[in-house]
């Protein structure tokens, strides 16, 4: 009986059972979302999530850390630490950088949001300088 | 016959890709979002959904995991919610760093071979889209980036449901993979080698984990560790000192609450300004009358007349749901004292209107420990002075561990519910 399913489905029927679970609850979770009159928008927003992170940004980074290792050569992790944990930096920290969330922020706090742009600049800068300073120290004699 | 690209098997070529690579960053990625994922549910809960006022996420829709949010220690919700941003924050390098790891099977070819699998990579589709949903949305949040058109609280909650649930099952599916590879490989042992040392894992054309045409490695195991880590690292400091406050918020460069107001006894953040609320100075100004319901007769009591009664001082700390904290010197009237004041003295609940016209904060429901703890007040004064019109004038709630926007600022009534 368990062979036949197994053969049939292509797992033992504890797999079917646990993603059936799975599956009812996250679908109670989308029927509410369903309800409500942004639903489209926030079906667009988890659609879009998983197309730009594995169709947009993975294919970005992996193209430019190709390019960064056949320009830098063995010495590329001096280069590509750094800029990975800048771009972290800019990239999760975007909207007060770029100044997004500034007009909301302003209203509600009564203070402004000001220098963010300034302040990643010089926290990648410093991080660049480091790593630098690390290739100069040990890094050149292993290339 | 196989597509080109990225789905013939050869495309693949980090030599670090593979079952060990792959449960390691799970291994801790699981650890990291299983705190978030309580914390997220535990504020949830913190917001008492279940009392008049309170919930956001429409209660006949919600699941029942509702208890008495507690009232000590007084950080509990700087805690809760501080480990929620911050262990978020942590989370974002390994998540990203997972994701790397499996992206050959997202080109796995042929797509489907069986119902088991189709349901699988259905599930998949949710875990990652929920995974990537609700740390997006968390992030535009705390820096007030409200670009999305939808409620953040119900999408968010709902997200983390689909999450939690799609994210179970993963685990119950991978957990023997990943004990393979650990059996196989040894917890730590791919960690030893040094970047001479790095091989690729053997090549298994099922799991599709492991290169079959492996490049030479430009970066050891460790080495990806320490440099995910290192992300990780520089995320948290970031914004960590606006969590645990003082000057140390400073220290953190890209912290949305860094800014130091100013030496002043007001001085410290504010969550909501008195214009952006619409509270006006006629509303707060001599003829202010705090109302207090539940009682025999309705009572109206002055500013003067709160400020003749019993003052009661504490610090407290005010723990916003965005991650950041402020601990004051509070002064005011015990709510238990209002409460007996009232004709309620062991009330059930405290529903808590505030002069604010409009707005899902125009109001708050506490429970019956939190009207009663000791520390529990109605303040009118702050660090020695009187509360500022942004800080709430003439009177605010203040309660040890509540969610930092249900200190109801500018009340104008509170209902005392008899038990």
């Amino acid at each position: 009986m368990t062979a036949r399913f197994r053969a049939r489905y292509g797992a033992s029927p504890l797999h079917l059972l646990a993603h059936l679970a799975a599956l009812a609850l996250a679908a109670f979770a989308l029927i509410q979302i369903a309800e409500r009159p942004a639903a489209v928008r926030i079906a667009l927003w988890l659609g879009a999530s998983v197309v730009l992170h594995d169709l947009v940004l993975l294919p970005f980074y992996s193209v430019l850390d190709r390019a960064g290792r056949r320009a830098a050569g063995r010495g590329v992790n001096y280069v590509r630490v750094p800029a990975l944990v800048a771009a972290l930096l800019g990239l999760v920290y975007f909207p007060v950088i770029s100044g997004q969330g500034a007009p909301v922020f302003r209203n509600v706090s009564g203070v402004r949001y000001e220098g963010y742009l300034a302040r990643w600049l010089l926290v990648s800068a410093a991080l660049f300088a480091i790593s630098g300073a690390l290739y100069l120290l040990r890094g050149r004699s292993s290339t | 016959m196989t597509p080109p690209g990225p789905f013939r098997p050869g495309f693949w070529r980090s030599p670090l890709r593979g079952p060990w690579l792959t449960a390691a960053l799970g291994t801790v990625l699981l650890a990291l979002v299983t705190v978030v994922a309580l914390t997220g549910f535990l504020s949830h809960a913190a917001y008492q959904p279940d009392l008049r006022g309170n919930a956001i996420v429409d209660p006949a829709a919600d699941l029942p995991l509702v208890f008495d949010w507690p009232t000590g220690p007084s950080w509990l919700y700087a805690l809760t919610q501080g480990l929620h941003v911050n262990v978020g924050l942590v989370a974002i390098p390994f998540l990203l760093a997972k994701l790397w790891s499996v992206i050959p099977r997202l080109f796995a070819w042929p797509p489907v071979s069986s119902p088991a699998q189709a349901i699988e990579r259905l599930a998949i589709t949710l875990l990652v889209s929920s995974a990537v949903f609700e740390f997006v949305t968390g992030v535009m949040n705390i820096q007030y980036w409200y670009a999305f058109g939808f409620n953040f609280v119900v999408a968010h909650y709902y997200g983390a449901i689909v999450f939690v649930a799609s994210l179970a099952v993963h685990v119950a599916i991978k957990m023997p993979v990943a004990v393979r590879a650990y059996r196989e490989r040894g917890v730590l042992r791919p960690l030893r080698a040094g970047l001479a040392g790095t091989r690729p894992e053997p090549s298994d054309p099922h799991g599709g984990l492991a290169p079959v045409a492996p490049a030479e490695p430009t970066l050891s195991r460790r080495g990806l560790f320490a440099t995910v880590g290192a992300g990780s690292a520089a995320l948290l400091v970031a914004n960590v000192g606006e969590t645990i406050g003082g000057p140390l918020r400073r220290l953190s460069p890209l912290a949305p609450r860094r800014q130091v107001i100013g030496s002043g006894p007001n001085d410290f953040q504010v969550n909501k300004t008195a214009a952006a609320a619409r509270v006006t100075r006629e509303m707060t100004g001599p003829g202010y009358e705090l109302v207090l319901r539940g009682g025999p007769r309705e009572l109206r009591l002055s500013r003067e007349a709160l400020l003749a009664l019993p003052q009661h001082a504490a610090r407290l700390p005010i723990a916003c749901v965005e991650g950041w904290t402020t601990s004051q010197d509070w002064a005011g009237v015990r709510l238990a004292d209002l409460a007996r004041r009232a004709g309620v003295p062991r009330p059930a609940s405290a529903f808590v209107r505030s002069l604010q016209p409009a707005g899902v904060l125009s109001k708050a429901s506490l429970n019956g420990d939190q009207v009663s703890d000791p520390d529990a007040m109605l303040a009118l004064r702050v660090n020695g002075a009187d509360l500022s019109p942004d800080h709430g004038y003439p009177a605010r709630i203040i309660v040890p561990a509540l969610p930092g926007v249900h200190n109801t600022k500018w009340v104008a009534s509170i209902d005392f519910a008899r038990a």
